[in-house]
This record gives C-alpha cells, structure tokens and sequence, in this order.
C-alpha cells in the first residue's frame, strides 16, 4: 500500500470513528489516539525521511489534509456532543418545584399602622402636615379650649380617665387643634393632620378603652362646609374607591359649628342595604365640622378674618370597614393569626 | 329620648310614615337611632270577661275559667295564674292568636280539660316589665272594669303606635321634649304646630298670694322658681291614654299626680315637681344652699348629706328637697295629700350636674336641668299639669302663680349677614330662604339693610352666634345641597415629623426582618414591676395611676415595653403559634414626679420579643429555638439600617434581664437600651418560656443619625486578597477581644475580619474553642501579593498563639 493509500485508508477510518464517539471524552480520545505525538500521523511523518525527496512534498499536502480534516471532523462533532451532553444533562436534572423555598422571614404591620399609613398619605398629597401631641392632657386642652367647660354636659359624650383633677388620658386628639393653633403666630394659616392613640372609658364588644383617631384641621381665609365636604370626598374616594358617595348630616361637637355627621355609602352592599350597614345603605364614618369661633377666639384667632374646619376620625372603624374586620377587639387582642393576615 | 308618633301627632299632622319621618328628622340633625313598632307580631288578642272561674279538679294550680270575649258565646280557657277572679277583664289569646314571642294558639288539653285560648300577662302580650307597677309584673294583666269586652288589646293598651328612639346630640335641649320634636317634625313636613290645652279654670277659692311664699336666695343657682297650688287632690290612677303613652315613652305610671308630673316633663321639656302642702312648714319654700352636713331623706328613704353646692329647697324650717334633682321624704304626695304645690324651676345646669353625678341621682329631671331648660316655659308647665288634672276631675286650682324670677331673661339678638353664612356653608342661598327657614324654627328676623337681625326663641339657648345661625339655615336648608369642592389653598408640602419618618423605617426595617407588629394598650396592671423584679428606687416603679380605671388590669400607665409584649408573646404560644416574633413602637409614660403636677415625658420606644422557634418548622433548615444571636441580629441590622454608628454592648445589669445573656447598648456614654434574654424568674412569672428574647431601645437618640444623607466613598480600585486562619483561644475569651488582637497585628492593609465558625467539642481541649476567621486585605494603589501577604499572617498567628497560649489547630 502506498503512503498515500495509507493516509486515505487512515482517514477514512479515523472519520467513521470519530463520526461514531458517543461522548466528548471519547472524542477526545480519539482525537489523542489520531493526532496526538504518539498517534499514527506522528509516525507518518516521521517515515517520511525514507521517502524520495520528489514525494516528500506531495506526501506532506495529503498528511496535512488528512490532519485538517480530522480536526475538522473533531470540532464539528465536538459541538455535537457538548450539545447532547449538555441535553442529557438538563434532562436528568430537576427540582420538585413543589416543595417551599426558603423564604427569608417576612412579618407583618398591624393593620391599624397600614390604615393610619394610607390616610396619612392621601392628606400629604393634599399638602396637609402630620403632627404629633401628648397622650396624657390636661383638662384645658382636651375640653376648655375646645368649647367645653367644666360641668359641661357634652362632657358626657366621652367617659374620661382621669390621672389628676387637672391630668387625663386625652378623650379625642382634637386637644392638638388648640396646641397647633397656640404655638404659632396667631391667624396662621394651619393644615395640619394628628393622629394618635386617644382613650375612654368604655370596654365591650364594641368599645375598647384605647382607640386611635386622625384628627384633621385646616384654618386659612373664606373656608366653607362645602370645602370640608371635598376633602372629606377625596379621602373616602382615595380609601374606599370611586364608586363611594359621602353624605353629610347635622349633628354636634362643641368645637365646632355648625357640625355634621360623615356617612359613606356602604361598602359592603354598595348602598343597597346589608347587616353592615342596618340596612341604611350608609355607614357613619367620622365628625366634622366648621370650626367654633369660640375655639379661635380662645386659641387667638380672629373669628372675623379666619376661619376653618376640622375633623375626626376613627381608625379602627375605617380599618374594619377596609379590611371586613368584625371584631374591634381583634386589634388589641394580637393574635399572630389575625396579624399575620395584613400587609 | 323616645317619641310616640301616637303623642307626637297632637301637635302636628303626621302625613308620612314612621321610617320616613325617622330619615327626615335623621337629616336635620335628631338621629333617630330606632323606630319600635309597638305591638309587633301581637295579632288576635281581645279584652274578655271571666264569667266564671273555678280550680280544676285535677290540678292544685289550674284554674278554669269561662271567659266572654265579645265572639257570641263563652268560651273555656285554663289558665296557672293565681290573681285571676270573677269579673275581671283580661287580655284573652283566641285560639289563632299571634303573641310578640312568636307563638301561634291552638287549643290545648290540660290535665284532660279542653283550653281554647290563653289569659296573657303583660310581658307576654310584648310590655317591659319595667314599666309596669309591681303588683302588674306577675301574673295575668287585670284591665280596669269599665273596659269594653272584645277590642282588640292594642287599642286598649296604646300598642298599635309606633316609637323613635333618638339619640340627641347635647346641644338639642330644645328637643328633649315632645313639643320639640314636633316642632322640628313640623318644620320639615312644612306643617303647622298645635300648643296643647293650657287653660286652667282656678275655681278654688282665694288666691295663692296669701297662701304660699317662695323666694330664691342664691340666684346665680336658681334663676327662676314658681308654684301653683292644686286643692281637693284626688289620688287616683292616670287615664288609659295617658298611661299608655308614658309607657310608650319608657315612664312607669304610678298615680295621676306623679304621671302628670313625668307627662308635663316629657311633653314640654321642663321638670316638675309636687309636694304636700300640709307638711311644707310656713306653707314657704326657699331655695338655698345645703348647709355644711344638714341631711335630708330623699324620696327614695335615703338619708343624704347635704354641702353649699347643693341646691337646696326647704321650706321654713328645713330642707325638703334637693332641687332639680329628688324631691324629700317628708314632703312627698301620698294617698293622704289634700293640697298639693306644683313646682316648675330653672335651675343652674353645672351645679345640678355635679350634684347629681355626686350622690349618683341622675334623672330624666336632672339630665334636662343639666342641659338648660327654657325659663320662659315654667308658667306653660304649670298650667298644662294644672290643665290635665282638672280635666281628670281631680283638683281644683287655686288662682294664681307665685313667681321669684330675679333677672328676667333676654333674648340672644344675632345680627348676621346672609353673604357671611354663604361663606360659611359655601353655597348661596338666598336670603329669602334663610328667614323662611328661621321663622319656621320661630326665630324672629329684621333686615336691616344688608344684615339680618335674629331673635332666637327663648328654647334655643344654644343659638348664640353667627355660625349657630349658619347652621339652623344649612341643617333645615339640607346638606345635602352642599356642595362638594376643595379648598383654594397655597401649594404646600405635606410634612411629616423626622421621628415620625425614622419610626416608619423602623417599622419597615423589623417588618422585613420578619417580625409581626403588635399594638398593646398603654396602660397595664401595676404588678409589672415587681413582676419583672424591678428594685426599690428603679425609676420604672414610678407609674402614672389612672384614677378610674376600668380594673386593675389596666390600672397604670407603662413604664416599660416588655409587660405588654410578653403577654402577647404567651397568648401565642398558648395558641401553638410555634415562631412568635413581635415588636412594637409604642410610648412609655415617665412623670417627673408623682402625683402628676407636670406634664410627664411620653418616649417612644422601640420594642421586641422573640420566641419559641428560629422559624416555622421547614425541610430546609433544622427545627432550632431562637438564641441570644437571633435578638442580636435585629439589633444590628436596625442599627445598621438606620445607619447608627459608635453603640458599644456593655454589661446589661438589668433585673429583668439574664445577666450572662443580655447586654445595654451604649451611645455616647449613655445607656439607650437593652437587649438579652428574660431572666428565669421574669420568665416564669410572665408564663413564657425560659429562651425569650427582648429588646427595648429608645427612637430618639437614633433620630439625627437616620436622617443623615450617606456619603459615597471611592471604590477600591484593586482587587483585595482575603486569607482563612484558625485559632484555639481559651473559651472565655470574646471575639471583640481576639479581633482586637488580630487588628492590631495585622498591619493596615487589614480591611476586614470575619469569624466564620467556632467550635467546641472533642476535637478541641476542654476550657477553650476553636475560632475560624476570615481576614480580608486591600491596598488602594496595588494588587497585593502573597509575599506582602504571607509574613503578616504569619505574625498575627504568632501573636494570637502568644497572647492566648493558643495554637494553631491541626
């Protein structure tokens, strides 16, 4: 057999090989068994030096071909197999995406700080600041400056605890209209929510003896009932959608005048009337009012020039109603089970 | 304050239904609570006679009884009740009768007798027993003889009416009255109000000038007094009518003289009194002071000391009343009573209040006198029980009103301009609108030029000022026409407080930490302290007392976090709630002294509790409890995310607290809270487990460091180069300690120092651990290589081996 026929013969076979490896290593083998120092080209070449010098070119394309075209043949099936391995591979791999991951611990904030959140968000947008005031009050802010002397009977409207004759727990967080009000220049214009903690003395089904409220205040120049009315509108809208309507309805707060009730349409039956709702179509959602001249005069605002209104509204009560909470007592009660349901 | 629409309808032509009604005076500002139909559910049950009543002979407490109730024939009905005898008229239960129970009469058979129907008493036919005399609870309800057989009980006893159940605001003392409800009834039907009769025909002899003085000596108490005196009383018992709507209106009847009293009360607001004219010594009655410890039995045979604030009606020679609020013993009407003193007063609101909440008499009198009555009405008062009781034939009245009225009373005049109540609402109603409106309310109205001039009736004591009268316009003009827009204000950034914000994060932070938020109530029971063992002189003993609190439960105001969130954290556990995690952000109370004479400071506090498991039980991490590392990890991961820096852990040294597992953290030199885990003892005496965790921090030394704006520093811009050592220390040792050394050997290239494992077991001696640290190099101007690394470790080792006779482990 010539040389040549050898190297073809060799070529041949080496490309049905490697055509057959099954894996990259033993394509890798292969390609060490062929083209490698020890492999059959190597010894080839090295028969070369018995050669006729005419040959010896010729001879030297063709072991170059046979190189070439084996370690094209090796690449290409290279790619091939690395392909196929890398399908095994992914074949043979797998979770059970059934079983839980590992969830770095979440908690949870109480439903009341997400309420309180919301509400304090709307009337920031609306350009409102949040201020804070003492739980513990004095008789003078919680009910003088507000309208309600001693011995007055609207006192009845909330059963105080009291620390001294002169110290409480504050009934309501209307006590920071008049601290506001004193602490700046007087006929300042105010805008201004505060929400907080505010307790009475009243413990059932439904009453707890601490609550919170946001009271809200806005004095400026030319303020009307129907400016109330808009903003109240804004913010039920904001909490509870656009569908709900909000209706006003006289009633009484010594600090203000005149005064009214706040109603929205339920959000339960949409106003059609449930249990929720007593079959009213309404739910009674906070107290509002023009602020009472009096309140101004005291706190030293001209009544003449300035004037406001002023708002107060349950937490838990709006918290219940987002939420289809039932229970007031729930959100003191901390179980884990009920917390863990807000976020 | 229940309103009978029955009563009601004497004054003012009711054309619409009670719901209607309701929602109508619901919207201008009497919020009718409930509307009670009377009579519910009570169908077919008749007034009869017994014809005749014999014992069952099979029964010792059966009674047969053959009744006529008007159907043509009489009829067998069986009955239990003992107080049922011959010729009494009863409420009879046909058979098909409906009672407000539910039940539905058939016949019966008792003990082999045949009953056709039932006898019903008063609870039974849907009567509060509580309006009912005693003698009337038990037993059958006996009707009067002269009651027609066969009408259907409702019509007897009032029952087919129907009652409002308002929930009046404290301002609207014009309308504790059924004459005031009317008048609002009136004005939002667009109808006429009718007065009741007033007119007394005075046919006793003589003149009440010569008969009885009175005279008020303390005016700023009592600003009017008057009395009419009744002669040749007839005790007796009030007509079926007004019986009825007493008890409509939720008042017992008791006897014609009380009933007419409590009727004149509810119908035109102003309370009454009456009393024996024999017993009133001096036929005089005074008001005065109580004197210091003088004592009067009240009607109710209590003996009550009186004080100066109390005021006092006597007549010349003590007191026989205490005014406005319980009328004495000794005076009191009885059967015997032949001339009887009617009293109608004004009397000081505040002091009435604070006498009756005293000696805890409020009444239906004291709680009207509270809220101001009208001066104006004591005549009409007078008059009108005059009136009733003449028409009952049961006095004759003797001419004259005997009237101390020291300071006659003035109307309030507003003067008001319809464009400043248009600012006020935000509308525009017209001017025209708003006299209709008022006029209707009786408020009388001038125009003068562009103002109005508005007399308020004497019954509105609570209209003082525009915004009042702004309000009567807009509440009877409807909110509903209100408009709704908002303010045109300057624009403003809403602002919140930094603590505030910095209390948010806070939250935010624990929350994702995975931490459940919790809200406890702010005052607790005072045995936290020596619960949580806290010694004598320990400020946090110093609690502010609630003087009425609702128990001892909730008696003081905290001083500290950690009693609320246990409790919670042992309500949980007890409800298999296997991983409790809390925290809160609340306020502790601190007084500067006790009792309070300054306002106390309120801090707030950051606080946690971890308990029970590391997590909820998962295949992905072993079931472990929490640990002192667990507590200690929030602690740090707050801090750093609020990005405090410089808090030194110190010795905790707190009695709650286990000392070898807690510590205080340190903030410029002072304490600003502690961490650790519970003593065994506070353990045990909150009922958690002994491995509880607690964190308690004040917010506010935290303030200016979360508010801090971080700075960018340069990144590296060569890679550092990190190498692992192992050293066997002593156990005692702290790793603040051995990194102390470590840095202090290690050069600066030194950047970091991480402990990644500490060991102790057998593989290491007893008494010491084995610690692996990972220490990171890093120069800003080169990559550092291993012959400018190796010597430093090298010398690091060695010192650590020297300090500590350590070695390096194999």
């Amino acid at each position: 057999m010539s040389m040549k026929e050898e190297l073809l013969q060799l070529q041949e076979t080496a490309l049905a090989e490697l055509e057959n490896a099954a894996s990259t290593d033993e394509l890798q083998n292969l390609k060490v068994r062929y083209l490698g120092r020890k492999g059959p080209m190597t010894e080839i070449l090295r028969g070369m030096g018995a050669l006729p010098a005419e040959e010896r070119p010729k001879v030297g394309q063709i072991v170059n071909q046979v190189k070439k075209a084996l370690e094209e043949k090796v690449k290409e099936r290279q790619v091939v197999l690395e392909e196929k391995a890398l399908q095994e591979k992914i074949a043979n791999e797998k979770v059970d995406i059934t079983l839980p991951g590992r969830k770095p611990g979440c908690g949870h904030l109480h439903p009341i700080t997400l309420t309180l959140r919301e509400i304090k968000k709307i009337f920031m947008h609306m350009g409102f600041d949040v201020m804070e005031g003492p739980e513990i009050e004095n008789d003078y802010f919680n009910f003088e400056a507000l309208n309600l002397p001693k011995d007055h009977p609207a006192r009845d409207m909330q059963d105080t605890f009291y620390i001294t004759d002169n110290f409480l727990l504050r009934t309501q967080t209307s006590g920071i209209q008049a601290r506001i009000m004193q602490s700046l220049e007087p006929n300042t214009p105010i805008r201004m929510i505060a929400p907080g903690a505010v307790y009475r003395n009243d413990y059932d089904a439904t009453h707890s003896p601490m609550f919170h409220q946001v009271e809200g205040l806005v004095i400026d120049k030319n303020i009307s009932l129907a400016d109330l009315k808009g903003t109240l509108e804004t913010l039920c809208k904001e909490l509870f959608g656009d569908r709900v309507e909000i209706r006003l309805r006289p009633s009484y707060f010594p600090f203000t005048e005149p005064s009214c009730e706040v109603d929205i349409s339920c959000v339960i039956c949409g106003g059609k009337g449930c249990n929720v709702c007593k079959h009213s179509g309404w739910l009674e959602i906070l107290g509002a009012g023009m602020v009472h001249p009096n309140v101004l005069k005291m706190s030293g605002y001209d009544p003449e020039t300035m004037n406001g209104y002023a708002f107060g509204m349950g937490i838990e009560r709006i918290a219940m109603l987002k939420y289809g909470i039932d229970d007031l007592r729930l959100f003191f009660e901390n179980d884990l089970r009920f917390v863990r349901q807000f976020r | 304050m229940l309103a009978s629409i029955n009563w009601l309808k004497k004054y003012v032509d009711i054309d619409v239904t009670p719901e209607v009604l309701a929602e109508k005076l619901t919207r201008v500002g009497l919020e009718v609570e409930g509307v009670n139909v009377l009579g519910e559910n009570l169908e077919g049950v008749v007034t009869g006679k017994v014809t005749h009543i014999e014992r069952h002979p099979n029964s010792d407490h059966l009674w047969i009884c053959q009744m006529d109730y008007g159907s043509g024939e009489i009829v067998q009905i069986l009955t239990g009740a003992q107080n049922v005898h011959q010729d009494d008229m009863v409420p009879v239960a046909v058979v098909g009768s409906r009672l407000p129970n539910g039940m539905k009469l058939k016949k019966a058979k008792m003990r082999g007798l045949d009953s056709f129907g039932m006898l019903c008493s008063a609870t039974e036919l849907g009567i509060d027993a509580k309006l009912l005399l005693p003698e009337q609870r038990s037993g059958i309800l006996i009707l009067p003889p002269d009651t027609p057989i066969g009408v259907d009980i409702r019509d007897v006893l009032g029952l087919r009416d129907t009652v409002l159940d308002i929930d009046l605001t404290a301002n609207k003392q014009d309308c504790f009255c059924m004459l005031g409800i009317a008048r609002e009834a009136a004005a939002v039907l667009g109808k006429k109000l009718n007065m009741p009769a007033m007119d007394v025909k005075e046919s006793a002899p003589g003149n009440i000038a010569d008969l009885l003085q009175n005279r008020i000596e303390v005016p700023e108490l009592c600003s009017r007094f008057t009395n009419r005196l009744l002669k040749n009383i007839r005790i007796m018992e009030s007509p079926e009518w007004m019986q009825n709507e007493l008890r409509a209106c939720g008042v017992r009847p008791i006897n014609n003289v009380v009933d007419v009293t409590n009727y004149v009360m509810l119908e035109l607001g102003q309370p009454m009194h009456a009393y024996d004219y024999d017993k009133v010594a001096g036929h005089t009655l005074i008001v005065r002071r109580g004197g210091e410890g003088e004592k009067l039995m009240t009607l109710d045979e209590q003996e009550r000391i009186l004080t100066p604030d109390m005021i006092t009606i006597a007549d010349a020679e003590h007191a026989v009343g205490l005014g406005g609020v319980m009328g004495g013993f000794e005076t009191e009407v009885t059967k015997e009573t032949e001339t009887v003193i009617l009293e109608a007063a004004a009397f000081n609101g505040p002091s009435i209040r604070r006498t009756s909440k005293a000696l805890g008499l409020r009444s239906e009198a004291s709680l009207r006198f509270e809220r101001g009555v009208d001066i104006e009405r004591c005549h009409l008062a007078l008059n009108r029980a005059a009136n009733l009781l003449e028409a009952m034939g049961a006095c004759e009245t003797v001419p004259g009103i005997v009237d101390s009225y020291p300071v006659p009373y003035e109307p309030a005049v507003i003067t008001v301009t319809p464009a400043a109540i248009n600012t006020r609402i935000g509308m525009e109603i017209p001017a025209e609108e708003m006299i209709r409106i008022l006029e209707t309310l009786e408020f009388k109205v001038e125009v003068k030029g562009d103002a109005l001039v508005v007399t308020a009736p004497s019954w509105r004591q609570d209209v003082t000022c525009d915004a009042d009268v702004s309000e009567e316009v807009a509440r009877m003009y409807s909110y509903d026409k209100i408009p709704s827009h908002r303010p045109l204000l300057a624009l403003h950034q809403g602002k919140e407080d930094p603590r505030e914000e910095v209390k948010d994060r806070v939250l935010d932070y624990l929350a994702a930490a995975g931490l459940d938020e919790v809200l406890s109530y702010s005052f607790i029971h005072p045995s936290f302290v020596d619960k949580m063992l806290l010694p004598e002189g320990d400020y946090r003993r110093n609690c502010i007392k609630i003087m009425n609190p609702i128990s001892d439960e909730f008696g003081v105001m905290r001083t500290t976090m950690i009693p609320s969130l246990l409790k919670i954290a042992n309500f949980n556990l007890a409800r298999q709630v296997e991983s409790v995690k809390l925290f809160e952000v609340g306020r502790v109370y601190i007084p500067e002294a006790l009792p309070l004479t300054e306002f106390p400071r309120e801090r707030p506090v950051i606080s946690a509790v971890l308990s029970g498991q590391r997590q909820p039980l998962s295949w992905t991490a072993p079931k472990a409890a929490v640990d002192f590392y667990d507590m200690k990890g929030v602690v740090e991961g707050l801090l750093e995310n609020l990005q405090v820096d410089g808090v030194k852990l110190v010795k905790a040294d707190q009695p709650h607290l286990h000392p070898g597992k807690s510590c205080a953290l340190e903030l410029d030199g002072h304490v600003i809270g502690y961490f650790g885990a519970l003593h065994p003892t506070v353990a045990d005496n909150f009922d958690v487990p002994e491995e509880t965790y607690v964190l308690e921090m004040e917010l506010l030394p935290l303030i200016p460091f979360a508010t801090h704006v971080p700075q960018y520093t340069k990144l590296a811009k060569f890679p550092g180069t990190s190498r692992d050592i192992a050293v066997v220390v002593p156990e005692s040792v702290t790793m603040q300690e051995l990194e102390g050394v470590i840095r202090e050997n290690a050069g600066s290239l030194l950047r970091e120092v991480r402990v990644f494992d500490v060991y102790t077991g057998k593989q290491v001696a007893a008494g010491s651990k084995s610690v692996a640290f990972n220490l990171t190099f890093q120069a800003a101007d080169r990559t550092l290589t291993d012959q400018e690394i190796d010597p430093v470790i090298k010398e690091v080792v060695a010192k650590v081996a020297e300090v500590y006779e350590a070695q390096l482990r194999k």
